[in-house]
């Protein structure tokens, strides 16, 4: 990775359930809140707070709030529901990184830090789809 | 760094007549492939680009639950292309259960599976205890709705009036956005 001391990094956490996308971009200690968005504020019907192109849709308007902000590269925080639920983050995940670096952002490490139980509670049961 | 566990009657299809689809796997998605054949561990390290280097543990799991290496690679020509996998053990009672459900997915002669493909437009591979979807993002929401009826019971005749009813409704969304 070519990182220039000029260069300003956040990190973009991106959590991807199946029924929504959030993503939050903060600087590099994570405390200090840039730019967030949900699936809400972009699509009308709460289905389709996850899918795909919502994700694209938020990280473009989030991506023109980072820059604003003087950030040119993010490294990315992926996450799932984890614990008992469901391990793989959602849809919304790989549209929004993909999206972020259209916009024109650099992205430096991508790392999935959804939370794996140490064996905790016990699991729902299992329900159709 | 990811870790992939492809069955061993996969690892001959990910490798390739003489390592060809590693190799092109390896290049177009940027990546390195640790291929242990003796325990059917794949390692992934992406050496590129880390946003291409994303889709390839998705690559190389499909190629693992029986997709044809040109059907996963597809997943690299598209932005939205996605891959998608139902654990069919988890959705069975047991070993028989399982066998009766598979049965009722693939159809007679398959023709159920066919129509889940043709009428979705994404590819479904049943093999094993999954079934694996590769499409458009709508696509694969119709297939595995359509999958969830069949494992719930619903008779075939429902399920495919359900999927001709997303046919039309996919196929009439790309006359509008291509006017």
């Amino acid at each position: 990775m070519s990182e220039t001391s000029e260069e300003t990094w956040g990190i973009a956490h991106v959590y991807a359930s199946f029924n929504n996308t959030l993503i939050t971009i903060t600087d590099q200690t994570g405390a200090e809140t840039i730019a967030k968005s949900s699936g809400g504020t972009v699509v009308k019907q709460n289905r389709d707070e996850a899918s795909p192109y919502a994700a694209m849709q938020m990280a473009e308007v989030v991506a023109e709030e980072v820059k604003a902000a003087g950030i040119d590269g993010v490294h990315v925080r992926v996450r799932g529901p984890g614990g008992n639920l469901n391990k793989s983050p959602g849809p919304g995940a790989q549209a929004t990184i993909r999206a972020l670096a259209r916009a024109g952002l650099e992205i430096g490490r991508i790392e999935d830090v959804t939370p794996i139980p140490h064996d905790g509670t016990r699991a729902p049961k299992n329900r159709r789809f | 760094m990811q870790h992939v566990k492809v069955p061993q009657d996969r690892i001959g299809v990910l490798i390739g007549d003489g390592g060809e689809t590693m190799r092109e796997i390896e290049s177009q998605a940027e990546v390195r492939l640790d291929i242990d054949s003796e325990s059917g561990s794949v390692a992934i390290d992406s050496v590129g680009d880390p946003v291409t280097g994303l889709v390839a543990p998705d690559i190389v799991q499909a190629i693992g639950r029986g997709f044809s290496p040109e059907a996963a690679l597809s997943l690299l020509n598209d932005e939205m292309r996605m891959f998608d996998l139902i654990d069919l053990d988890e959705q069975t009672r047991n070993k028989n259960d399982l066998q009766r459900q598979k049965g009722r997915l693939i159809g007679e002669n398959g023709r159920t599976r066919q129509l889940m493909e043709e009428l979705s437009g994404a590819e479904v591979v049943i093999y094993g205890s999954t079934l694996g979807i590769i499409g458009q993002p709508e696509e694969v929401e119709a297939v595995r709705r359509a999958a969830g009826m069949l494992l719930d019971g619903a008779p075939h005749g429902a399920v495919y009036s359900f999927l001709e009813r997303k046919h039309n409704e996919l196929t009439r969304g790309f006359d509008v956005s291509s006017d």
